[in-house]
């Protein structure tokens, strides 16, 4: 018989031990499944932008501007466009609450993003960045890097059907004269240390990454619009933050 | 304490990691949001499945056997038996190599590593050195017609 290595000990440490891995394990697991979601943090709204340039959609001397940066190609900015947006749009921006602006930030794991950007920027062109970007958020288990190798056939599909100058649109493609702006839009969310898409800067309260269903996006809205001075005192919309040369669509 | 109850407490550390990321990567673990982090980077690459399943998800099912084998083995009835320490070896050598190849995959094709990943890694590397040593303070059982 094998010689026994294993003898009878005190088993009460490693039962200890045990114990108390299993109960720091479940406090850790159960405390990252119930914590709550995003939280806003106040950043200075004197940040200059450098010349990264948002899309507009809204009155840009709205009460309250709203930068949200965004990837196409990722699952949460897309729930957000489908879901929030439409109401954001059809309550705040219609009604000149809100100037939102979108600001790109194509995460390097979604390979198809930076496509998906330059196929937007080139819709900006002609002045449809906002229908391209519904479009793309809309139906973007079609062309994502789990669904095609290949997404600019599928952009130029949208682009057809938006009615856009497919010459112009392909020329755009094919020499991508907004990767500068692109970099650019990138940059400003990472000198603002946006840790994941989608993050929404309302007012002076960055939002980090994660859903923000209307009713919280609105209370973050009501927070700015209190900041913010009269409508009719000739003063400069407050809670500006930081959008110096956003450009108009 | 035994190597085996090392063994049993380390490995139940990890299922308590795995099964953090496992739970990330299922969506159950933070926002729907995608991170700029290099723990996202790794966990949204293709290389995060294996074989259909969420690579969290095998380790999951790793340390769970490293667990239930080493603390089976720190029974009293189970203590002296060399076959419990060769399933420790195989299948924590088994870990080394997957670990290898992930941490490989990190550097050279996703170039990101993730923290989580990294203390992973070296969680089984530990726990394939401490079986390996076990199992040598166990002699071979004597061949028959010596």
């Amino acid at each position: 018989m094998a010689k026994v290595s294993v003898q009878k000990k005190d088993n009460k440490p490693f039962i200890g031990l045990l114990v108390l891995v299993a109960v720091l394990g479940v406090a850790v697991l159960g405390y990252t499944l119930t914590r709550p979601g995003a939280r806003a943090l106040t950043v200075d709204p004197a940040v200059p932008a450098g010349t990264a340039e948002g899309y507009l959609i809204g009155n840009a001397n709205a009460p309250v501007q709203v930068i949200e940066f965004g990837d196409f190609e990722c699952p949460g900015c897309g729930s957000f466009a489908n879901v929030t947006e439409p109401d954001i749009r059809a309550r705040l921006v219609n009604t000149g609450t809100v100037a939102f602006r979108y600001f790109d930030f194509p995460l390097s794991q979604h390979k198809n993003s930076w496509t998906a950007h330059t196929a937007a920027s080139c819709a900006a062109d002609q002045g449809k960045f906002w229908e391209m970007h519904d479009r793309l958020y809309a139906e973007q288990d079609k062309w994502n890097m789990e669904a095609t190798s290949n997404p600019v056939s599928v952009f130029r599909r949208y682009a057809t059907d938006l009615g856009l100058d497919l010459a112009k649109w392909d020329a755009c493609l094919a020499t991508q004269p907004h990767t500068a702006r692109i970099k650019a839009n990138a940059a400003e969310g990472t000198r603002r240390k946006i840790g994941g898409t989608p993050t929404f800067i309302i007012g002076d309260q960055m939002v980090p990454s994660g859903p923000l269903a209307y009713d919280a996006f609105k209370r973050y809205v009501d927070e700015a619009l209190v900041k913010a001075p009269p409508r009719d005192s000739g003063a400069p919309p407050a809670a500006r933050p930081s959008v110096k040369k956003a450009a108009t669509q | 304490m035994t190597r085996r109850n090392a063994i049993a407490v380390l490995a139940l550390a990890g299922v308590f990691l795995s099964t953090y990321l496992a739970l990330y990567k299922l969506g159950f673990i933070g926002s729907l949001a995608c991170g700029s982090g290099d723990c996202e980077r790794v966990q949204a690459s293709r290389w995060a499945t294996f074989l259909g399943q969420p690579v969290a998800v095998w380790g999951v099912a790793f340390y769970l056997a490293m667990f239930g084998t080493s603390l089976a083995g720190s029974f009293q009835a189970l203590a002296p038996s060399r076959a419990v320490s060769v399933a420790l070896v195989l299948v924590s050598a088994w870990g080394v190599l997957f670990s290898g190849w992930l941490t490989w995959l990190e550097v050279a094709e996703i170039h990101a590593i993730c923290r989580f990943c990294v203390v992973s890694a070296l969680l089984v590397l530990v726990l394939f050195v401490l079986s390996v040593r076990e199992l040598r303070t166990l002699e071979p059982p004597p061949r028959s017609g010596q």
